[in-house]
């Protein structure tokens, strides 16, 4: 099979699903004609007809509370968000109703609705167009935050999210979308699973999005220092693959997570604080996080790199974090 | 109409008269539900607040009255009347707020969150016009998949200054949607009188009909108005597939909500007052008690059997389990629990 840019893979991902489901829908500004800002869904409208892949007009929050009326009524609307940073504009209709639908209703309603954003940095888009806002989505009951780190990955989770009865909110790297390529694998992925991208056994590196790229990076680095990084691409936010961090954490006794999001208040903070009640005993170092300063995002990239952590950054701390 | 009262008329007379008793009956049982759910809360038997919609009965009995059993309606926070209206059984609304497993809502949503599938109505919403764009979609889909279906989504006056309502009446027209839009204008955005921000009842069908978007203003103080009206509206929808708006004037005669302290921005008693000179249900049953006294006498003492009936079913059952807390959010129990 042909080797995909993750950009593709969630386009192939689309377009199987358009195939197969008369009831998938895309819709998102410039979606349709244009095929995306990203190109991301570029050659669909074209192949399902504008009553399928919909080009829709500037208005974020009704976007939203329309695509949740056409999901309760049985269709599998898959709604892009331009950028993830706009998602705030719509955040009312994805957390008081997406998220809260099927609880208040006592199950009459369900919301099988995917929506789908280019998320974090990395692109020089300054800091209205360059967060990673996936720690509020997963801060969410009702939720699923999948952030997929590989072409492949991104195929088979847009799929399952595309299958799942319950509102997903994908964060695809925009950095990513032409810089990642990958074989996409012939099977599904078992839903809620993270994966080993790199074994080891001196301490664990979880990450998520483009993060897992940057680890993987550093501990190529490291790993000629001898010190053996694990990598482990969490691959959804909520539901966490608590399992798969327990048996690397224990394994390894050091843990620091690796994100994009803001430091304060990011779901490292979380997954930390999990490691710390539940591992604490195998532990050898406290668990820590190497994650994006408290500024918003700066448009240059030299500026962009005291923000969001580097290479470098990554194989700085978790040198510390191996001679703890 | 109830198929009994259908089969018993012979002239257009008969007609008018047993749809209008159906309106009083209708209006009826909201301001009985609504009473009585005050009296509860009075009285200490209810937890949390409500948003009486006394004073806007002819609303929604008049809107309700033009659809059938598979037509949709959204509401707002303010909704037990567009409940009580569209069929969602009293008992099961009243259960909800006791917090009961027999509420609609398997008592875990309570006063701004009655949903009942069943009888179309969607439910209401907490977040001031919030419901609108979901109804804008559910409509667009039902038309989508063939149904005959209209939808109808109340808004108020107040929920008119959100940014959403005309993004969502946007998607109305540009993505025509058998949706029928109804603003309850009742003057006032909780406290704020709503004709300071978009001029005097009738203004909002104006500001909407500048779009293209078929729109209406009718006097909520008569039902009958209302419903004929609303009734053209929706015929007109329904074989179109493009939405109208029906602003629809009433009154807000209780505070904003329990607790709201009204007297600090209107009149003491200006609900009594509007009541006593313009109450729609008055205003009928004055006009059938002419006609036929003894059929409003038996809807007036049928109603008082149904709502004494439904609360006391309701107290009685059995509240929602510590257990129940947590289900349904998401499609399934693991990840309920996670």
């Amino acid at each position: 099979m042909a080797e995909l840019k993750y950009a593709e893979a969630i386009r192939a991902a689309l377009e199987a699903e358009l195939g197969v489901n008369p009831d998938v829908l895309v819709i998102g500004e410039e979606a349709g004609q244009l095929g995306g800002v990203f190109t991301v869904t570029e050659g669909l409208q074209a192949k399902f007809g504008v009553h399928r892949v919909i080009d829709a007009p500037i208005c974020e929050a009704a976007l939203m509370g329309w695509s949740i009326g056409v999901a309760v009524e049985g269709f599998r609307p898959v709604l892009e968000i331009m950028f993830s940073d706009f998602s705030l504009l719509a955040l009312d209709q994805l957390v008081n109703l997406a998220a809260k639908l099927r609880f208040m209703s006592n199950g009459q309603f369900s919301v099988p609705l995917v929506v789908r954003m280019p998320s974090g940095g990395g692109t020089n888009h300054g800091p209205q167009h360059s967060q990673s806002l996936e720690s509020i989505f997963a801060h969410v009951p009702g939720l699923i935050v999948a952030m997929p780190s590989t072409a492949s990955d991104a195929y088979w989770m847009t799929r399952e999210a595309i299958n799942l009865d319950d509102p997903v909110v994908v964060l695809e790297s925009k950095y990513l979308y032409f810089r990642e390529s990958g074989v996409v694998a012939s099977d599904p992925l078992p839903f809620g699973r993270a994966r080993v991208a790199r074994p080891g056994s001196d301490l664990s590196i979880l990450a998520a999005g483009r993060m897992v790229q940057r680890s993987l990076a550093a501990a190529a680095i490291l790993g000629e220092e001898n010190i053996s990084c694990e990598v482990v691409d969490l691959r959804y936010i909520w539901p966490l693959d608590t399992e798969t961090i327990a048996s690397s954490v224990t394994k390894t006794s050091r843990a620091v997570v690796v994100h994009e999001s803001v430091e304060f208040g990011g779901w490292g903070g979380e997954v930390s604080a999990w490691i710390a009640q539940h591992i604490f005993e195998s532990l050898d170092a406290p668990p820590s996080r190497i994650a994006a300063r408290r500024t918003p995002i700066p448009f240059q990239q030299h500026l962009e790199d005291q923000v969001i952590p580097t290479v470098d950054d990554v194989v700085r701390d978790v040198r510390e974090l191996a001679a703890y | 109409m109830p198929a009994q009262i259908a089969a018993d008329i012979e002239t257009a007379d008969e007609f008018d008269a047993m749809r209008q008793l159906a309106l009083y009956r209708t209006m009826s049982l909201i301001r009985a539900t609504e009473l009585e759910i005050e009296h509860l809360h009075k009285r200490g038997r209810l937890s949390g607040s409500f948003h009486s919609s006394i004073g806007q009965e002819a609303c929604a009995a008049g809107v309700c009255a033009a659809l059938d059993r598979s037509d949709i309606v959204m509401s707002t926070h303010r909704g037990h009347g567009h409940a009580i209206a569209k069929g969602v059984p009293v008992e099961g609304l009243v259960a909800e707020l006791f917090g009961r497993s027999s509420g609609v809502s398997g008592g875990r949503g309570g006063s701004m969150h009655i949903h009942h599938r069943a009888s179309g109505f969607y439910g209401e919403t907490a977040i001031v016009g919030g419901g609108l764009p979901w109804a804008v979609g559910v409509s667009w889909a039902r038309r989508r998949r063939g149904l005959d279906s209209v939808a109808v989504a109340f808004i108020g006056d107040g929920g008119f200054a959100q940014g959403i309502i005309h993004e969502a009446l946007l998607l109305a027209r540009h993505w025509p949607s058998p949706l029928l839009v109804v603003c309850e204008n009742n003057g006032l955005a909780h406290s704020m009188p709503s004709e300071a921000l978009f001029g005097k009842p009738g203004s909002i069908a104006e500001i909407v009909g500048v779009t293209g978007i078929t729109s209406r203003y009718v006097d909520g103080r008569d039902v009958c108005e209302v419903a004929a009206t609303a009734e053209e509206l929706v015929r007109r929808l329904r074989s179109s597939g493009h939405p109208a708006l029906l602003e629809c004037g009433v009154f807000r005669v209780r505070p904003h909500s329990l607790s709201d302290p009204d007297y600090r921005y209107r009149e003491r008693g200006i609900g009594d007052e509007w009541l006593e000179a313009h109450d729609p249900i008055a205003k009928l049953r004055h006009r059938l008690e002419a006609l036929a006294p003894e059929k409003v006498e038996a809807v007036d003492n049928e109603i008082a059997v149904e709502v004494a009936a439904a609360v006391e079913a309701a107290e009685a059952a059995a509240p929602t389990g510590t257990e129940d807390a947590r289900h349904s959010v998401y499609s399934t129990p693991a990840l309920d629990h996670g």
